[in-house]
């Protein structure tokens, strides 16, 4: 009646129909299932310094102005952990507004949360991870700067969406004099 | 010499129709290509990951789903870049945005998550920045390690050979 091959096409295209209706499914509805994070970050200390070469990969980097931020990170998102979600990526970015360039955002520091045990963070006094320069070699003029922790879960399938951020002021001084000089 | 007196038996004209709807296939296959590059505004909508540099996000053999559009880039997105004078795709995490308010260009900065030195390593030399116009797409959606097969048939390229054979070898002498 039927050979093997076209059972195995009819069964085959059944599942590939099956899967894409699956998928569509997982992936509309994954955003909405709720959570409810908690997190605060605490602000201690901005230095900012210049006149050393910090990044081998940018030759401005001798005479630019870099930042160091030293902050606390208060976090619960063991929330956030649902059926579809493979991790977290949990990253800091300092946003700010400089003469010709409307958007500055920089990553400062970031982290990859895999699980419910590494869900809950406390730093103290952390440092950047990256370093935070202008685009410009100076953070002179420099407005509205503020640090801003967002989380991003990445699920195992489907649509990517954002989730959770907070925001709290920052304060960029103006470099330190130092003696050896640039 | 099975397969001629078949032919003949078929007709010209059944052969030719057969023709036309394999030719209709591939094309209408071409055309949602096209148009859903088009609507994403991207030159390639769905790519596979070629390399652990993203994991654990994003592992080799995962089909991501870019949408482009004309939206400035924002921070914290993955997006997948292909430099001017390259000709790989590179699926990395944007972690710095300068934006120029007048023109709107802008100066972005990427990096695997896997990989502890930003991409400055992998630009062109001299580039240490990335523009807009080299950025194929977001990632706005993935399947994980439905593109193995990509990646097997581009590391062992006699599977290639093999399964068009057996495609081939199929369709003569399954229409029975």
């Amino acid at each position: 009646m039927y050979n093997l091959f076209q059972r195995l096409g009819s069964i085959t295209s059944l599942a590939m129909s099956m899967f894409m209706a699956l998928l569509i499914l997982i992936s509309a509805t994954t955003p909405f299932i709720p959570s409810n994070p908690t997190h605060e970050v605490t602000l201690h200390d901005v230095k900012t310094t210049t006149g050393r070469m910090v990044d081998p990969a940018d030759r401005t980097s001798r005479s630019a102005e870099y930042a160091r931020l030293t902050f606390d990170l208060d976090a619960d998102l063991t929330s956030m952990f649902n059926w579809n979600t493979k991790l977290l990526f949990a990253y800091i970015t300092a946003d700010f507004e400089s003469p010709g360039f409307d958007t500055n955002r920089i990553v400062v520091w970031d982290r990859i949360i895999r699980n419910t045990r590494q869900a809950k963070l406390r730093l103290r006094k952390n440092h950047n991870k990256y370093f935070l320069r202008n685009y410009a070699k100076t953070f002179e003029n420099v407005r509205n700067a503020n640090l801003t922790l967002h989380i991003n879960p990445v699920p195992y399938l489907g649509i990517m969406y954002d989730k959770s951020m907070t925001t709290i002021p920052l304060d960029i001084p103006r470099p330190e004099k130092r003696a050896s000089g640039a | 010499m099975e397969l001629l007196s078949q032919a003949k038996k078929w007709g010209v004209r059944s052969l030719l129709i057969q023709g036309l709807t394999f030719l209709s296939v591939l094309t209408s296959a071409f055309m949602i290509w096209k148009g859903l590059s088009l609507f994403t505004n991207s030159e390639s909508p769905v790519v596979v990951v070629l390399s652990g540099s993203m994991k654990p996000a994003y592992d080799r053999g995962d089909i991501l789903f870019l949408h482009n559009g004309f939206s400035p880039i924002e921070v914290g997105e993955v997006v997948v870049y292909k430099l001017n004078e390259k000709p790989i795709p590179i699926v990395h995490r944007v972690m710095k945005v300068h934006t120029e308010n007048e023109s709107g260009k802008q100066y972005l900065l990427t990096k695997g998550d896997n990989n502890s030195a930003d991409d400055r390593g992998l630009y062109n030399p001299g580039q240490t920045w990335i523009q807009r116009d080299e950025i194929i797409g977001r990632v706005k959606g993935f399947v994980p390690y439905a593109g193995m097969g990509t990646i097997w048939m581009n590391d062992y390229p006699y599977l290639k050979t093999v399964l068009l054979g057996t495609l081939c070898v199929m369709s003569l002498f399954g229409g029975d």
